[in-house]
């Protein structure tokens, strides 16, 4: 019975293409190459963006710093009794926290201080305040915190030092979780008053102010407000941030553009190399299949095969390695281009995040493209007529 | 069955590099007829067989096959025309080396698509017919002058063709080869086949089995 499908002319495909096996090879090669670089890199991307968006989103939605002579300094929490009087805020409240420099292993954590009814952090923070013994010398601590001080041997407790060179004893309650990898992976949560002592902090001075506003909209006007009767408090919203963390990540994209234009350049000489010619043995094979009777249709299906095959299968061989490379070992070097921070913050793990818009994107910059530079040639050779190509 | 009128035609690389392989021919071949193109290299023979099988299309002149004007197809109809009808042993044989003997036997059916009992029934008789079965798995690349022209024989007749074509079959093949070639080509006409071989080889001169032997010469026919 005859079946719609060719399977000769699939067969004939996959023997051409093992005929062919150094031309194959490379051409898997290359493709496997680029999807894979294409593909990890929007991968990266996603998943970065993904973690920054949702921590972003937890923070308050402006944040107050006293700037001084252009530095931060602790700011006096007498303030936030005024910000409270500032039409349109529904609640101000102090926040103390700071980076601790971890010198043996060369990172910072994240030191954070919360109290009881804890309101100005994360959701995350909040729940934790409800189960955190404000009397203990104790502290939870991220994922990330954790598997550092393991490797220095501090598996219970962590001898902090402060300031004036004594230290502080805090015991590890247990292990602080976040849905955020980012946000919890490199903290220490503390109650305010440790953290203060650890950073010398007084106890009417804090880090920063968070204000929150219940109409969103009012968020820049109300930020307006503070600004004209604090002239020395910086004021960031939420947006502010959320614009500069794109623009440091859109600065990294750029980096990396460079060495992905360098392996799309490649791609495109391989394709020119396709377009400008066809070998005269492949001349000859399409000569022989048109004297046999093959029409010119005939001859680019089979080539849509072909192409097909090789594309299809580089891709998602090229898919499959990114996923390994991205989420399994986690893209050393590249994911070093999109976060150059790691160095000064504990590593964290890519959340898994996967689109079908990602792949289908992939899919068009890379299959179609050689299909096209496979079939151009092929048409125009198989459209000259079969005496002059045998000949 | 086949009628050449007026035929020429030119191949024309550039203005200056002109060379006319056929000057106004004409002539007619019954069905089942064995005809002998005699003549030199450069006679016209070859270029007189790519026209009846439609390869290329002549200057000026019109090749008609049964009723079909097959010098005015588009490329998509010559293609079919070839398959339905045309049975070619080229003098290089141009067979595709690295493919093995059933798969180059094969490639004219492909394009139909038929069901795999089916063609590998055509594959297998003409195998045995032109005796290559046995041979069958291995690359053609590796066979002898005689096996490949045995397998360039049971490709031009896997489709059943009405016409053969042969463009200096035993150009590459010894006396012992080109007798046992002479002999297929006398059972190819007892199936009342139409067959035109282009040759200069004197061993096709004088068979009995042949019905005409036409001279050519620089393009044209010598009566």
């Amino acid at each position: 019975m005859k079946s719609k499908i060719n399977f000769y002319l699939i067969e004939f495909a996959i023997n051409s293409l093992l005929r062919q096996k150094a031309k194959s090879i490379f051409i898997t090669v290359v493709i496997t190459f680029l999807t894979f670089l294409l593909a990890s890199v929007f991968f990266i991307t996603n998943s970065i963006k993904y973690e920054l968006n949702a921590t972003l989103d937890s923070l308050p939605q402006i944040t107050l710093q006293d700037v001084r002579g252009g530095r931060i300094h602790d700011i006096d929490i007498k303030n936030v009794e005024k910000i409270l009087a500032i039409n349109g805020v529904s609640d101000a409240s102090s926040r103390v926290w700071g980076y601790y420099y971890f010198e043996m292993l060369d990172v910072y954590f994240t030191v954070v201080g919360i109290e009881e009814f804890e309101t100005a952090l994360t959701p995350a923070l909040a729940s934790l305040s409800e189960k955190f013994d404000f009397n203990s010398i104790a502290m939870f601590v991220g994922a990330g915190v954790k598997k550092k001080m393991s490797e220095r041997y501090y598996k219970e407790y962590f001898n902090f030092i402060k300031p004036d060179g004594s230290m502080k004893k805090v015991n590890i309650a247990g292990v602080f979780e976040s849905d955020l990898e980012l946000e919890a992976n490199d903290m220490i949560v503390m109650s305010k008053q440790n953290v203060r002592e650890i950073f010398a902090m007084s106890e009417e001075r804090a880090t920063d102010i968070s204000v929150h506003v219940s109409n969103p909209k009012e968020i820049a006007t109300v930020a307006q407000k503070i600004k004209e009767q604090f002239p020395s408090f910086k004021v960031i919203t939420k947006d502010d941030l959320k614009l500069s963390y794109e623009n440091m990540f859109n600065y990294k994209s750029g980096v990396f553009l460079a060495l992905f234009v360098v392996a799309i350049f490649t791609f495109f000489i391989i394709i020119y190399d396709k377009l400008s010619g066809v070998s005269s043995e492949e001349k000859r094979e399409v000569g022989i299949l048109k004297a046999v009777g093959w029409r010119v249709e005939d001859v680019l299906k089979e080539k849509f095969y072909e192409a097909g095959i090789i594309s299809v299968f580089s891709y998602l061989l090229g898919i499959a390695l990114a996923l390994a490379f991205v989420y399994l070992l986690q893209a050393p070097l590249l994911r070093e281009i999109f976060i150059g921070y790691s160095d000064l913050k504990v590593s964290f793990r890519l959340p898994f995040v996967m689109d079908l818009q990602t792949l289908l994107l992939v899919f068009f910059l890379t299959i179609p493209i050689y299909i096209a530079a496979t079939i151009i040639p092929s048409w125009r050779v198989a459209s000259l007529e079969t005496d002059e190509v045998i000949r | 069955m086949i009628e050449l009128k007026n035929i020429s035609k030119i191949y024309e690389s550039n203005e200056n590099n002109r060379v006319t392989a056929l000057k106004d021919v004409s002539i007619n071949f019954k069905e089942g007829e064995l005809i002998l193109l005699k003549g030199p290299s450069g006679s016209g023979k070859s270029t007189m067989l790519s026209l009846i099988a439609a390869l290329s299309k002549p200057t000026s002149g019109e090749v008609i096959v049964d009723t079909k004007r097959i010098s005015k197809l588009a490329d998509t109809f010559a293609a079919t025309y070839r398959r339905n009808n045309i049975g070619f042993i080229f003098q290089k044989y141009n067979l595709i080396p690295n493919l093995s003997v059933e798969d180059n036997i094969l490639l004219p059916l492909i394009p139909l698509n038929l069901s795999e009992d089916e063609a590998q029934k055509h594959v297998k008789s003409v195998m045995e017919k032109f005796h290559i079965a046995h041979k069958k798995e291995i690359a053609v690349k590796s066979l002898s002058g005689g096996e490949q022209q045995r397998v360039a024989i049971a490709r031009a007749n896997v489709n059943k063709p009405k016409i053969i074509l042969a463009d200096e079959p035993t150009a590459n093949l010894d006396k012992e080869l080109s007798l046992k070639f002479i002999e297929i080509l006398r059972e190819l006409k007892s199936q009342n086949k139409t067959i035109i071989v282009a040759t200069h080889d004197p061993l096709f001169f004088g068979l009995d089995f042949v019905d005409r032997e036409i001279e050519m010469l620089n393009g044209e026919l010598l009566v």
